[in-house]
């Protein structure tokens, strides 16, 4: 360490350091702002893996959601509490299928309650697990990540710019830059919903006022669209395996929790635009959700089937806006429950 | 307790707030302690168990060491002690590396044998507090260094968590005596220990994880042949990567211990500007190759026993550098790389050494290209997933066959080139300087603004909380 510096000098180092850091900061903060960014908690790993953790701590007899982001962000835990007297646990994560979450509750035996599956059947048939880490965080957590997490919280409230969409690099990468040559980049999801500290998601304002933010998000949902008829027969074939794999997972898991009492409901959601087109291309009702329904003998709730459950406002083609949302979630529950009853009485 | 999270954030300020508390000096010793344990724990608690035993033995077989005489004895002690440390690195390290390398001969004899899976996890930082206490019990055989007289102070020394997980490898001759005295860090070793920190941690986040990372991971991740200009861009980019996010857990080591009142030695010295590989290995991973150097390479002769016993105690030394990296052959190679480029050097210095040409500025910045290049080369080995995957990057790098796949988008390009532009020019300015030279010249307000602009680009980046790579290590 040097000896002619003196600690004097390093101390007015270290306060304009300081203020440089505040005053950049204070700038990162309210551009954000600016740009439409309001705080809200994030939808973290260390998060889900705190709600897994409420069906180990005495709340295993409660409703449990599982899917991908339509369930998550259409469910809207506030209308359904007001409506059944009970707040769900949100465990669905967005780009995963619901197959690793159902098998784990398959294994857990303090989970008696009831659970809904979403089903987005690009996410659901394919397997896909975005958020697949969530599960090894749940089983895996150490102290110091337990601990990270309360921290975390505390911040998490109050700064607009603690979410990964606004992070130094994420921000880098979407930016215009020239192609070079034939190099594709996946271009990554915006920010799309707020969270609060229970997982409640709710669509991101700016995606229902900003149609050109929405447009982004459609064109990062079509970004990889490949009609069929371009497959080769390998993938096709492929395809075709990893689906019925995914059919067979979902199917043993769910017959696996019906034996032990568990009530199984499952759910598709509403879509539209590139997905009404890709969706039935590559996943056909007749050979996907009817089988679904049909091999496990749940309660299935299809929009297609339900007046109630159509109409809705789905400003990028997949999730429903805020307002949306808790009329859906309304008319979800209440769809589920007179098919339930129905259900009792036939049997 | 990773650095680079928040839990680390508020852990740090508690140990400081205590270290800086009307305590005696024997408490404060003891509340390290406990936070060192803590520190560790926070992975994963039973492992504290395995610091335990290294110094509890450790402790034992030096005081017994200390006052036996008869030389056998003395052995068998020492024998003791190695066997506990290497057995815990060969048990959890090793084992599965062990067991598939036997498992792949029994079949090449005929034999079907199949094991049960070795599903044992490595505890974090084994490799380094092993060969840290190690040093303790043979600078006692060797009779450098006279055991501690205070058990507090050993347990302090071998678990101390600013260096528990990742080094540097402190000596005991370097730390035990600063355990000795009370010690608070003066206001200038505070400041000058929370600009480390800054430092390491920009390194570590910004640097390696932010910029560079994305690069290195989509092209090792590739699995066809790659462009060939991808594959260079790959390995330089993780050359960068590898050297901040080691560095940066150094620098960030160095100087939390700082803020404390203590001194770590450095561990690295701007490695990429390095001219040879003597040279190389006087600047990367210091503390490691002193180690090896003083507890291995010496021991077996060094250069005293000939001129082919060295070249043999060099690639000895070396293949077990590589080894002590990670169990898997490509760790080999890369060491064995390392002591064929410095058995090379010895050679061709011998005989060519003495020419003036060598000093000339030019000729040593070709020297220095031609180091870092060879260097890059051992960086393919050591980031491949295994040598199928090496082997393809280094037959596009060679022979710079363009019909490879390209992976990388024009951002991570831009991203790398500046990095590691930037990074070699910066190793070369300050090759033969000392950070802290550097900065007392900067005015103060220009200081201030690099500082807080660094601390900012840590907060944005927003980093995932990533493990520092040497920690698998």
């Amino acid at each position: 360490m040097p000896s002619s510096t003196s600690s004097s000098d390093m101390r007015r180092s270290a306060l304009i350091a300081l203020l440089v850091t505040i005053l950049l900061m204070s700038g990162w903060e309210a551009y954000w702002r600016s740009d439409g960014s309001v705080p809200g908690y994030r939808n973290s790993e260390g998060l889900w893996a705190m709600e897994r953790r409420r069906i180990n701590d005495g709340e295993g007899d409660k409703t449990v959601i599982a899917g991908s982001s339509r369930i998550f962000f259409d469910t809207q835990l506030d209308v359904w509490e007001e409506e059944s007297g009970e707040r769900p646990i949100q465990l669905a994560l967005e780009g995963t299928s619901p197959a690793a979450l159902m098998e784990d509750l398959v294994d857990d035996l303090d989970f008696t309650g009831i659970l809904i599956v979403g089903v987005s059947p690009g996410v659901a048939f394919s397997g896909y697990e975005y958020r697949g880490d969530a599960f090894k965080r749940f089983e895996e957590e150490t102290p110091t990540q337990w601990l990270g997490q309360q921290i975390s919280l505390l911040v998490e409230p109050y700064l607009a710019f603690y979410q990964s969409a606004y992070s130094l690099f994420t921000v880098m990468k979407r930016q215009p830059w020239p192609a070079r040559d034939d190099v594709l980049v996946e271009r990554d999801v915006r920010r799309l919903a707020i969270y609060t500290r229970d997982r409640n998601a709710r669509l991101y304002e700016k995606v229902e006022t900003d149609e050109g933010y929405a447009e982004i998000a459609k064109e990062i949902w079509a970004q990889f669209f490949v009609p069929i008829e371009e497959r080769s027969e390998e993938e096709l074939k492929q395809g075709l395996e990893n689906r019925n794999n995914q059919i067979e997972r979902v199917v043993a898991a769910a017959n696996s929790l019906q034996e032990r009492g568990v009530e199984v409901v499952f759910v598709r959601n509403p879509s539209e635009g590139h997905y009404a087109l890709s969706e039935p291309m590559y996943n056909p009702r007749a050979e996907t959700w009817d089988v679904l329904i049909e091999r496990t003998g749940a309660l299935g709730i299809h929009w297609q089937d339900h007046e109630e459950l159509q109409g809705y406002w789905l400003p990028e083609w997949s999730h429903m806006t805020g307002s949306e949302a808790d009329r859906y979630t309304k008319a979800l529950y209440h769809v589920i429950q007179r098919e339930r009853r129905q259900d009792a009485q036939d049997d | 307790m990773l650095f680079n999270s928040l839990t680390f954030v508020v852990f740090f300020v508690l140990v400081l707030a205590l270290h800086n508390a009307p305590f005696d000096w024997k408490t404060k010793k003891t509340n390290l302690l406990i936070a060192s344990y803590l520190f560790y724990a926070a992975w994963n608690p039973p492992f504290v168990i395995l610091l335990w035993i290294s110094t509890v033995i450790d402790w034992h077989v030096a005081k017994r060491l200390f006052i036996e005489q008869a030389q056998n004895r003395r052995r068998m002690l020492l024998t003791i002690s190695v066997a506990v440390n290497l057995g815990l690195l060969g048990y959890f390290k090793y084992g599965g590396f062990l067991l598939e390398n036997f498992v792949t001969l029994a079949a090449t004899a005929g034999i079907d044998y199949q094991p049960p899976d070795w599903n044992i996890i490595l505890p974090v930082g084994i490799s380094f507090y092993t060969f840290q206490t190690m040093a303790y019990s043979l600078d006692v055989y060797f009779r450098r260094a006279e055991p501690s007289k205070s058990f507090l102070d050993f347990a302090l020394f071998v678990t101390f968590f600013p260096q528990l997980v990742a080094g540097p490898i402190v000596r005991p001759t370097h730390l035990l005596p600063q355990f000795a005295t009370p010690r608070v860090a003066t206001p200038r070793q505070l400041y000058w220990g929370l600009a480390l920190m800054t430092i390491g941690l920009f390194q570590k986040i910004v640097v390696a994880d932010g910029l560079l990372a994305p690069t290195a991971d989509a092209v090792f991740g590739a699995e066809e042949m790659l462009h060939p200009v991808d594959a260079w861009l790959g390995t330089l980019a993780f050359s960068g990567q590898i050297f901040s996010d080691f560095a940066g857990y150094s620098t960030t080591a160095i100087g939390v211990a700082l803020t404390l009142g203590f001194g770590l030695p450095d561990n690295f010295r701007f490695p990429y500007a390095a001219i040879g590989f003597s040279d190389f290995w006087r600047r990367w991973h210091i503390s490691l190759s002193s180690w090896l150097r003083d507890y291995l390479y010496v021991p077996l002769g060094g250069n005293r026993k000939g001129n082919l016993r060295t070249y043999a105690n060099l690639m000895t030394t070396m293949l077990l550098g590589g080894l002590w990296h990670g169990a898997s052959w490509t760790f080999v190679v890369w060491g064995g790389l390392h002591g064929l480029y410095l058995a090379a050097e010895r050679w061709l210095t011998a005989r060519l050494g003495d020419r003036a040409i060598w000093s000339k500025l030019p000729v040593q910045i070709l020297l220095a290209i031609v180091t870092y290049f060879l260097v890059n080369i051992t960086w393919v080995f050591f980031r491949a997933a295994d040598f199928p995957q090496a082997w393809r990057m280094i037959v596009t790098m060679l022979t710079w066959v363009t019909d490879g796949e390209k992976v990388l988008p024009t951002v991570h390009v831009l991203q790398t080139v500046i990095t590691i532009g930037i990074m070699l020019i910066i190793h070369w300015r300050m090759r033969n300087r000392q950070l802290q030279e550097v900065v007392e010249r900067l005015p103060t307000w220009f200081t201030g603004l690099i500082w807080g602009t660094m601390v900012t680009l840590i907060i944005i980046t927003q980093g995932g909380s990533d493990a520092f790579i040497y920690f698998q290590f």
